[in-house]
Formats: structure tokens, C-alpha cells, sequence
């Protein structure tokens, strides 16, 4: 149980400009004072409605976005300044996998000249082994050596993000964030990427963030989940802790959000849904502070950490 | 096809390694090439334009190459003004008896010259300013942004006749240099705008946490992708910077003596016996300059159409 990655305190306030000299006017707080660990092997998700801050989380990590304070420690080391990143040449050992496969490619290259640019740049190879290690990985996402030449316009959804898996663990990282890998695929090739990242998560023994709105993919993926709302954590814990036992009223909102395809009990589950919603909206006032923010999680049992009003831990943490 | 390809690996995936390596799926997504022919094929003005602007470009570059300086320096007031087809000149002459179709070749590879030299310059400092301000943003892109504002503004045509006429040593050169001055500020606007929504896509933020530099991502990454636009406003540029140069060549502010262009021709017309009693001296340049720059056009708005799928015919 090796400690990778530690997050202390993170913010990433993004300024808001406007006017004739773009002058800072307000901040967005996308991520507000979050703390987590990643250690090593192990894969952790995180979870929250769109625009709750996860992705901000996640550019924060790879050194995409710049942070405003707190510190991200990588082996011990503060990585949070580009100079430092640079020189221990951070990205080899922490990649990112996107959303928008198509995005994510340049229209511009061919699939090799996209897989072997973090090769260059990180490990010096001559031309024969670079092939050969494209070919490897190509390989490994299952995908022909003649997917090489050709343009990312050419492939299908599923295949593009393998070709983005490729890339990404190119370099036999050790941490890889995946920010909602699979939510823009179709529901038939989901299952197949997640899969797909699963068994490298296994076989190659990398630490995953893996990023979803949507807590039913989550369960597949891993048994180390945070749910995040407003740029604040309010629930943490493991995969049973969040689904048997769920103490944060955002957290049984997005239980009850799960589709599901239980057509005999629709009516019930209609129900149970309109119930949650209800309890949401009357409890707000009490889960949230007056700014509508998340109050800081308290430890309720070994695993298990929920965001609860700081006079009534007990009453929150007892339901 | 597609459906098939992805079934099969999705049944062979479930729960295992797949054994089927998949190659690309067919999505036949047409070459920037073919569609460009489609679109001439699509709009007849385009491709009749394109088909005779590179006969007359490929005519007047390889005619001006065989007519000798003297042609279109020497005064001979005998042969003035001499009608079309007298002596053997088909054109006529003009007040210092000059051959006509002479001087509109080599009025015409200097004027096509100058303009294409004005449009590089131009796409040069327009991209390369375009790409550091859309892409770093920030202090920087405000004050060039600013500085761009402010100077699009300026009553330039004024600007280049009095820095012509203060400049000491002045050739074409010259010329090409100072209205090239106001060739770049439009091509940075368009640029900046394009690469301010091309580095927010996430092919730019996977080339940075593969190790690539901003340089490498500005001009390997970013500059790909602008290719089809660069062409298009190129394009546009050049029948414009015809329209300045021979502007200012008109109204004398333009190529020194003993460098013919378009405009100098047509300013034979300020003398109004020529403008009315003799049009064979002032409307053969003129309907050049006019031919020139609507074929430039229509040619222009087809590679446009290519660009943008959004304005496509077919
Ligand atoms: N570059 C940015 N500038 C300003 N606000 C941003 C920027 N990126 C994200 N935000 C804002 O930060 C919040 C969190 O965004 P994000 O991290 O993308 O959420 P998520 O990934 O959970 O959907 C949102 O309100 C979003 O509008
Ligand atoms: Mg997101």
C-alpha cells in the first residue's frame, strides 16, 4: 500500500473577466478545498453532476490547469509548479484519457504520428523500436497495425477511444485520469471500453481516477468512490459504504437517478425517485451552508467520510 | 459496415482479451482535394474562372519572361497613340508608342507579382501573430488585440501615399514592404479567432501532457488545422492587394517610373481626350484588373465552401 498521489487542500478558482480590459471580476470555484489520497495500483471515481468540478479536478492533477492553492504531491514531491513537472518529466508517469474521443485526436495526424508523440518525448527510442512499441500498443487495444496509417476521421467512436488508451498509457504511466471515458460512446460500445480499461488497469497495475457523471458506471469500475458537488466533496467512501449505506442527501439523488430497467416495478421505483427528490429539497438548507456550498466532511467509520453541518454530526451521521 | 465491425468486437471483448484485430472502419470522409473538385463541378462561374485565370497567369508569367525592358522603357513619340492593329501592334499604342499588349503583359506580372508578395507578407506576420495570441491569451493578446483595433481604423491608403512619398531610396520593394505594414491585421483577427476554439479542443491538451512544447503544439498541432482557412484568406487577399496596388499606382503613389503595372496604364484615362476619344489605350487594363479579381473571387468563395462544410452546394 504505497501512497502515489496525495491532493491537499486543492483550489482551482477560475477568474471571471469582463469589460473593455478584461479585468477580473469574479471566480468560479470549480474546486474548493478537496483532499484525497491515490495509492498506488489502485483505481478510485469519482463522481457528481456535470459542471460540479470533476474535470477541473482532473486537468488540476495532470498539470492542465493551474491551481490556486493547496498541494499536489506526487512520491512525496510537490508537483504543483510547471517548472518542477517539467523537469521530472511528470506527464510519463501521469496521463489523462478524454471525454470527446474525437476531440482528443488531431484531425491532422496519422494514428502513429499520435501514439508516438509522448514516446518521443519522454523516452528516447530510435525509429525501430518505436514502431515496434506503436505496433505493441495498437496491439494491446486491440486494434491492426494498419489502423498506423491512417486518420482518427476513420475509426469508429469505441475505436477512437482506444486509440486515446494507446496513447495514454504509451509511456507505462502510473496514474491515469480518465475523465468520463465513456459517456459520449454509445451504450452497446461502453461496456467494451470500460472493459478494455479495466483489464490494463489490472494487467499493466496502473492507479485510475476514473471520472463519470453517472454513479451506474462507476460501480463497474471500482470499489474507492467520492462524490463531489460545487466544487466540494460530500461523500466518500467504498463501493458499498456509497450504495447500501449513503448518508448525504446529493449522494441518494444520484442513487435514485441510476436508470433502471426493472419495467415491473417502474411505478415503484417512480415513487421512490419522487421521494428522494423531495427529501432533497427539503433538506438542503440543512446539508448546505448559506452560500449553498457543501459543509467538510466528518469520518463516520473506517472507510466511510460524509460532508454533514458541524453541530450535528451525530444526528446527520445517524440515519 | 460500421455496426458489423463494432458488434463483433463487442461480442468478443465481453468479459476477454479480443481475438479480432479491427482495422479502420470505413468511414469515407472525402479528401480536401476532392472536395474542392466537387465544388467546381458544383458551381460552373467557379471553374470557368479557375481555368482562365491560370491561362492568364501561366501566359503572362511565361510572356513577360521574352519581352525586353527596352519594350516597355523606350519612347518613341512617332508610334503615339496608334489605333489597334496599325503596324502590327494589336492593341495600339500608347503616348510614348509603346506597344499595348507589351505593356499589359509586363504591367500584369508586375501588378500579379507584387499583390502575391503583399499577400504572403501578410499571411506570414498575420498567422504567426494570430497563432501567439490565440494561443497564449491572456495580458498579451489584449494589448495586440487592441493595437489591431486601433489600427484597422487608421485611414491607411493616406498612411502608405505619405510613407511613399517621405521614403528616400524607393523601389518595388519598398512598395511590397510598406503596404504589406496593413496586409497582416485582418489575417490575425481571423487566425486568433480560429485557434482561440482550436486549442480548447483536447487534441491541444493531449499534446501537452505528452511532453510536446508550445512551440511544437502552435505549429505542428494548431497550424494543421488552419491550413484550409489560410488558403481561403489568401486567396481573398490577393485580388484585394491587386485592388491596392493598382490604386495607388493610379493615383502615382505606386511603382516608381520604369516599372509598369496595371494602374499606371489605367491612369491614362485622367486625360479626358484619351478617356473619350481613345478607350483602346485605358480599357484593356482595366477589363484585365476586372477579370482578374472577380475569377479570384469565385475561385476564392469555392475553396471557402471546401473549408466549411456548412456552406457547402453538394
Ligand atoms: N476555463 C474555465 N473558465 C471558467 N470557468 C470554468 C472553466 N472550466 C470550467 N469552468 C467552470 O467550472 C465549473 C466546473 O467545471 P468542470 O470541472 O468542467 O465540471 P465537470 O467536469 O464536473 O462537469 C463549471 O461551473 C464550469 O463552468
Ligand atoms: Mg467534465
Amino acid at each position: 500500500m504505497t501512497v502515489l498521489m496525495e491532493i491537499k487542500d486543492l483550489k482551482v478558482h477560475y477568474p471571471i473577466r469582463s469589460g473593455f480590459w478584461n479585468r477580473i471580476t469574479d471566480y468560479v470555484y470549480a474546486a474548493d478545498g478537496i483532499s484525497f489520497t491515490i495509492e498506488a495500483g489502485k483505481t478510485y471515481g469519482l463522481v457528481g453532476e456535470s459542471g460540479s468540478g470533476k474535470s477541473t479536478i482532473g486537468k488540476a492533477i495532470v498539470g492542465l490547469e493551474k491551481i490556486t492553492s493547496g498541494q499536489i504531491l506526487f512520491n512525496g514531491e510537490d508537483v504543483s509548479k510547471p517548472s518542477v513537472r517539467r523537469k521530472m518529466k511528470y506527464n510519463k508517469d501521469v496521463q489523462m484519457i478524454f471525454q470527446d474521443s474525437l476531440s482528443s485526436l488531431n484531425p491532422k495526424k496519422t494514428i502513429y504520428q499520435i501514439i508516438a508523440e509522448p514516446i518521443r518525448n519522454f523516452d528516447k527510442m530510435d525509429k525501430e523500436s518505436e514502431k515496434q512499441r506503436v505496433i505493441q500498443l495498437l496491439d494491446i487495444v486491440g486494434l491492426s497495425k494498419n489502423a498506423m496509417f491512417q486518420y482518427p476521421h476513420q475509426f469508429s467512436g469505441g475505436q477512437r477511444q482506444r486509440i486515446g488508451i494507446a496513447r495514454a498509457i504509451a509511456t507505462n504511466p502510473k496514474l491515469i485520469i480518465a475523465d468520463e471515458p465513456v459517456s459520449a460512446l454509445d451504450l452497446s460500445i461502453q461496456a467494451q471500453v470500460l472493459n478494455f480499461m479495466k483489464r490494463i488497469q489490472k494487467e499493466l497495475g496502473i492507479s485510475f481516477l476514473f471520472i463519470s457523471h453517472d454513479l451506474g458506471v462507476v460501480r463497474h469500475m471500482t470499489k474507492n468512490i467520492a462524490i463531489m458537488h460545487l466544487g466540494r466533496f460530500v461523500e466518500l467512501g467504498t463501493r458499498e459504504d456509497i450504495y447500501n449505506n449513503p448518508q448525504h442527501i446529493y449522494t441518494k439523488r444520484l442513487l435514485s437517478a441510476i436508470p433502471q430497467i426493472d419495467i415491473a416495478n417502474r411505478d415503484a421505483n417512480k415513487a421512490k425517485r419522487a421521494q428522494v427528490e423531495a427529501e432533497y429539497q427539503e433538506k438542503r438548507s440543512h446539508f448546505y451552508d448559506q452560500d449553498g456550498l457543501a459543509y467538510p466532511m466528518h469520518q463516520i467509520s473506517d472507510t466511510h467520510w460524509v460532508s454533514t453541518p458541524p453541530t450535528n454530526i451525530s444526528e446527520g451521521a445517524g440515519k | 459496415m460500421s455496426e458489423k465491425n463494432e458488434t463483433q468486437v463487442q461480442q468478443s471483448v465481453q468479459g476477454k482479451v479480443p481475438e479480432i484485430k479491427d482495422g479502420a472502419v470505413i468511414v469515407e470522409t472525402p479528401s480536401t482535394w476532392r472536395t474542392i473538385k466537387r465544388e467546381f463541378l458544383k458551381d460552373k462561374v467557379a471553374l470557368v474562372s479557375a481555368i482562365i485565370l491560370a491561362v492568364v497567369f501561366v501566359t503572362v508569367i511565361i510572356w513577360a519572361f521574352f519581352i525586353p525592358r527596352s519594350a516597355v522603357t523606350n519612347v518613341n513619340i512617332i508610334d503615339q497613340y496608334l489605333t489597334p492593329g496599325t503596324q502590327g501592334h494589336l492593341l495600339g499604342t500608347d503616348e510614348q508608342g509603346r506597344d499595348q499588349v507589351k505593356m499589359l503583359i509586363a504591367s500584369a506580372r508586375n501588378s500579379l507579382m507584387i499583390a502575391f508578395m503583399i499577400s504572403i507578407i501578410g499571411q506570414f506576420f498575420g498567422v504567426i501573430v494570430g497563432l501567439i495570441t490565440g494561443y497564449f491569451r491572456g495580458i498579451v493578446d489584449t494589448i495586440i488585440m487592441r493595437v489591431i483595433d486601433f489600427w484597422i481604423v487608421l485611414p491607411f491608403l493616406m498612411i502608405i501615399i505619405v510613407l511613399v512619398s517621405i521614403v528616400p531610396k524607393y523601389n518595388e520593394w519598398t512598395l511590397i514592404w510598406i503596404i504589406g505594414l496593413f496586409a497582416w491585421q485582418g489575417t490575425t483577427r481571423l487566425i486568433r479567432s480560429k485557434v482561440l476554439s482550436e486549442a480548447d479542443r483536447d487534441y491541444v491538451r493531449a499534446s501537452k501532457t505528452s511532453g510536446s512544447s508550445n512551440f511544437m503544439i502552435m505549429f505542428r498541432e494548431i497550424l494543421p488545422n488552419l491550413a484550409s482557412l489560410i488558403i481561403v484568406d489568401t486567396t481573398l487577399n490577393f485580388a484585394g492587394n491587386i485592388g491596392i496596388e493598382t490604386t495607388l499606382s493610379f493615383l502615382g503613389f505606386g511603382l516608381p517610373n520604369g516599372t509598369p503595372s496595371l494602374g499606371t496604364m489605367v491612369s491614362a484615362a485622367t486625360d479626358p481626350t484619351v478617356l473619350a476619344t481613345k478607350p483602346y489605350v485605358w480599357v484593356p487594363p482595366v477589363i484585365f484588373i476586372i477579370v482578374i479579381c472577380v475569377g479570384i473571387s469565385f475561385v476564392g468563395q469555392v475553396f471557402r465552401r471546401a473549408a466549411d462544410a456548412r456552406q457547402r452546394l453538394g
